[in-house]
């Protein structure tokens, strides 16, 4: 007679690689369903290259049936809906943001892992210098750094480049390469008041810390290239303290001092900031103001293009510029969520969460939560559930509109917000002005993983965008 | 740093330091992270942690965790690896900062029925029923094996064995046995992180507890002096008990130190016929061999602890919930404790050969570490009218099986040209043999 221990001999080794298949952008891998139809979600699945490319209909399995989800593979949380994820933002003291190092030594020292008051001390003394008037003060850099970028491409169209093509009256530009991957360090650098002689070591540790968040084997890269840019930053802070360098505006006018000269001078209670407080705060804006930014340009075009209709729309009125770019981070940002741990054992929609676990807030998942956004997976500039006007640390919610996700909102909203609005606007008008019938050369974007279609644009930004346009 | 520093505790936990020196202001968990070992972790990756490699042979990867990385931090399982003896069973023996959670909690169902261990009436019931049903049970089990002079001892002995002895325990009528091990069994699965064996798991622990309504409702009253009875029978503050209950104190107890480490023996006596020839001339080297394979093969690897407040430990600020991942395995292979670790020999002179009291270090020599149920066979204070912990009850059940076999089976062998091997059936779980052909 076959019994139940018959069946206990089945230890086969799993299948090679990920037990999930690749499925169609916007459908779930079955993973299962409970006898009342609810459908099962394995944790591995957030490991899994299929989640990477394809996020949005787990997301939305989480959202419908498991809002506070407890990943016990991952030992976290997964918050998905925007009301509970914006709740949980603004009660920073409940939900504290010290995320027991999960930017794991790289990013240094900074008030992503402070709460309350200590926190909105630090972030104002920089935060300032990236909003409102200062951050006027600095357009004139940025479409000069713009300009300068789009200029050299003749240049290297000459020399043979491989990411500016020229076949008869169009040419093909490679935009990551040639102008998104650079123009957001360029501007950090630019603003911060670094030598342009130490942007290529700028560049290296940028990429070095970026690789080396989240502990992974290239953290140690990580961990001493943010010590070599504290080396590098501390002697640059030591010469601003005795000579602050200034900004100039387009005839070459001093307008106001660099990031770090202001700093230099800044006083708390009647203190100087250390040096040691200024660089892990500079090491916080160099990880912050490159890839997301780069995503941002990346995104907003490869969408745009994709849909031409509101491509035309953007070009027949600049005022869509801001739409477009809201719509675009609410559709496809770049950061995926904030971590956050509660201070408190709470329950939430029936789930009880001991005090100092973690809960991620899924940002991806509240940009498309149909409970807020209508149609959530439809690309539209025109939508009217999304506030696409001045951003507002406190949020927007009123009249049916909602603001995205995208910088988070409440005390942490980032403090790059604007400064990023800027530069992806005001590069993307230049880069307008330059490329004319610009069209996606489909054929040489990079592939899915399997190899079968276009790769859809998933949890990162677009990694290659290859634009097609009329030979300046 | 500045010296004569002076550290508060400041909001939310942030360390701040006060220093009167070069104005370096405050400390934060990354500030302590990036002070210690000069961190760095690129000899592992996080994954290969739920790796299928680590399912079935786990003691590479935590060889190197051991010897770069004590206590190493691992992101995507958020959670804390401890690997060295001493930092493992520091934690054991630290009550006061780190917590165990329960079955239940795993579950998420902690209203869902009682524990109800803490019962000296519900521990000696499940003393006894080790204690008289071992013998029967073994001996008509192996009978069962030697009727084709083939038989799989994972499948029919080891796996058998400690359910067989539960149901006896349970006075469970021979009709519903098999339906109990199949609950049982789906039970004791599902409280890891898979949601398909959670659901499962979910719906045995119903059907156990209607299961035993109905037994607990007969029998309460009643003069019976199995587990069911002593269970209906006892004094509780929340009322009498239910069948609920008998299914959440049959979940928080395990059969897996019984069953992994039986299988676990035998798969390294049969493969290892000098040790084997030592272990079967008596009693007490079989308990030797018992208590090696605990060290050597340890069927529970890993424990869970929570860290219950901010507590610094093993050179790192360790947050207040932090999950402690204490590994058995690594810990019982290491080097700095037991020479040649990866060897198993019956006779070892570096261990301890009694059950650890309270302490892992007993007359010098350490312990293997153990567990039940995820929770050390430790047990601080062994009650005067119970002189045997149940780390010594499984034990002495398992060394008195091993014996009836010896004796019943002399010429027990492996079968031609098989190649056994321990492996868990997923990340997280029992890691034992789970086909082991013989000839009795």
């Amino acid at each position: 007679m076959h019994g139940f221990f018959d069946d206990l001999t089945s230890d086969e080794p799993a299948a090679q690689g990920s037990p999930f298949p690749l499925m169609p952008e916007g459908e779930a891998v079955d993973m299962g369903t409970a006898p009342d139809g609810t459908p099962l979600i394995d944790p591995r699945i957030f490991d899994s290259p299929e989640f990477f490319r394809n996020p949005y209909p787990y997301y939305r399995i989480l959202r419908d049936h498991y809002p506070v989800y407890h990943d016990k593979l991952h030992n976290c949380y997964w918050v998905t809906r925007y009301d509970d994820i914006t709740e949980c933002y603004f009660d920073d003291e409940g939900f504290n943001t010290i995320p027991k190092g999960s930017s794991s030594g790289v990013l240094g020292n900074t008030q992503l892992e402070l709460s309350g008051v200590e926190h909105r001390r630090r972030r104002n003394l920089y935060g300032q210098h990236l909003v409102g008037k200062s951050l006027q003060l600095r357009v004139p850099a940025i479409e000069r750094l713009a300009r300068d970028m789009i200029g050299a491409w003749d240049e290297a169209a000459a020399a043979g480049s491989e990411y500016v093509i020229d076949e008869g009256a169009r040419r093909t530009v490679e935009l990551g390469r040639m102008f998104a991957n650079e123009f957001p360090i360029r501007v950090v650098c630019e603003v911060l008041g670094f030598p342009q002689e130490a942007q290529a070591d700028f560049y290296y540790w940028y990429n070095s810390m970026m690789s080396g968040l989240g502990g992974s084997e290239t953290h140690k890269q990580g961990v001493e290239a943010r010590q070599h840019l504290e080396d590098y930053v501390e002697g640059i802070v030591e010469a601003r303290r005795k000579a602050p360098t200034y900004l100039y505006d387009k005839d070459g006018n001093p307008v106001g001092k660099d990031i770090i000269s202001k700093l230099c001078e800044t006083r708390v209670d009647g203190d100087f900031l250390s040096t040691e407080e200024i660089t892990s705060n500079i090491a916080l804006i160099v990880g912050g103001g490159g890839e997301t930014t780069r995503g941002a340009i990346m995104n907003l075009w490869c969408l745009l293009l994709r849909h031409p209709d509101q491509f035309a729309a953007v070009l027949d009125d600049e005022s869509n510029w801001d739409k477009a770019f809201h719509e675009m981070l609410r559709h496809s940002s770049s950061i995926g969520g904030q971590p956050r741990h509660n201070t408190f054992d709470i329950e939430m929609h029936g789930v009880h969460i001991p005090a100092g676990s973690l809960m991620n807030m899924v940002d991806f998942s509240a940009n498309h939560d149909e409970r807020i956004f209508k149609d959530p997976e439809k690309f539209n500039i025109f939508r009217e559930d999304l506030y696409s006007g001045k951003l507002l640390r406190s949020g927007y919610r009123k009249e049916g509109r909602c603001s995205h996700m995208a910088f988070g909102v409440g005390p942490h909203l980032c403090p790059g917000a604007w400064i990023s609005h800027q530069e992806t606007v005001v590069g993307s008008k230049i880069l307008s002005a330059t490329m004319k019938n610009p069209v996606i050369r489909e054929d040489k974007m990079p592939r899915d993983i399997d190899g079968a279609g276009p790769s859809p644009m998933g949890i990162v930004s677009v990694r290659d965008l290859w634009i097609e346009f009329d030979k300046p | 740093m500045a010296e004569k520093a002076e550290p508060i505790a400041g909001l939310n936990g942030v360390v701040v330091t006060k220093s009167d020196g070069d104005g370096s202001g405050y400390r934060t968990y990354e500030v302590y992270q990036r002070e210690r070992v000069g961190e760095s972790t690129e000899k592992i990756k996080p994954i290969q942690l739920v790796s299928d490699a680590y399912r079935v042979d786990p003691y590479p990867t935590l060889e190197v965790l051991r010897e770069h990385y004590p206590c190493y931090r691992d992101w995507l399982g958020n959670r804390y690896w401890l690997t060295r003896y001493d930092d493992v069973t520091s934690v054991f023996a630290d009550e006061a900062n780190f917590e165990t959670r329960s079955k239940l909690w795993f579950y998420g169902l902690e209203g869902f029925g009682r524990d109800l261990r803490h019962l000296l009436a519900v521990e000696t019931a499940i003393a006894r029923g080790l204690d008289d049903h071992v013998g029967n049970v073994a001996a008509g089990l192996i009978s069962n094996m030697q009727v084709d002079g083939t038989a799989d001892l994972a499948r029919d002995f080891a796996a058998r064995l400690p359910l067989t002895i539960l149901a006896e325990t349970l006075a469970l009528p021979e009709s519903e046995r098999e339906r109990f091990y199949a609950l049982y069994w789906q039970a004791q699965r599902g409280a890891g992180w898979q949601p398909e064996l959670q659901r499962k798991g979910e719906a045995a622990l119903a059907g156990m507890a209607e299961l035993f309504d109905p037994l607990v409702s007969a029998r309460r009253g009643g003069e019976g002096e199995d587990l069911v009875s002593v269970i209906a029978n006892a004094e509780l503050d929340g009322g009498p008990a239910s069948g609920a209950d008998v299914a959440a104190t049959l979940l928080e107890g395990d059969h897996e130190t019984l069953h992994g480490t039986l299988a676990n023996l035998w798969f390294l006596l049969l493969t290892h016929p000098d040790e084997f020839e030592k272990a079967r001339s008596d009693r007490r080297l079989m308990k030797l061999a018992y208590l090696e394979t605990l060290r050597h093969s340890a069927p529970v690897l890993s424990a869970k602890r929570f860290a219950r407040h901010e507590v610094e430990r093993f050179g790192r600020l360790l947050p207040e919930g932090a999950l402690m991942m204490c590994s058995a395995a690594a810990a019982n292979r290491d080097p700095r404790v037991f020479e040649d670790p990866d060897r198993f020999v019956v006779d070892r002179r570096d261990m301890c050969q009694r059950e650890p009291r309270g302490q892992y270090r007993a007359d010098g020599l350490a312990s293997g570490i153990a567990f039940g149920l995820g929770k050390p066979s430790k047990h601080p204070a062994v009650p005067e009218d119970r002189p045997r912990s149940r780390y010594a009850l499984v034990r002495d059940a398992a060394v008195a099986a091993s014996m009836a076999l010896v004796e019943q089976c002399p010429e027990l062998k492996l079968a031609d040209g098989v190649e056994p091997r321990l492996s868990a059936l997923s990340v997280g779980e029992m890691h034992t043999c789970w086909q082991l052909p013989v000839n009795t």
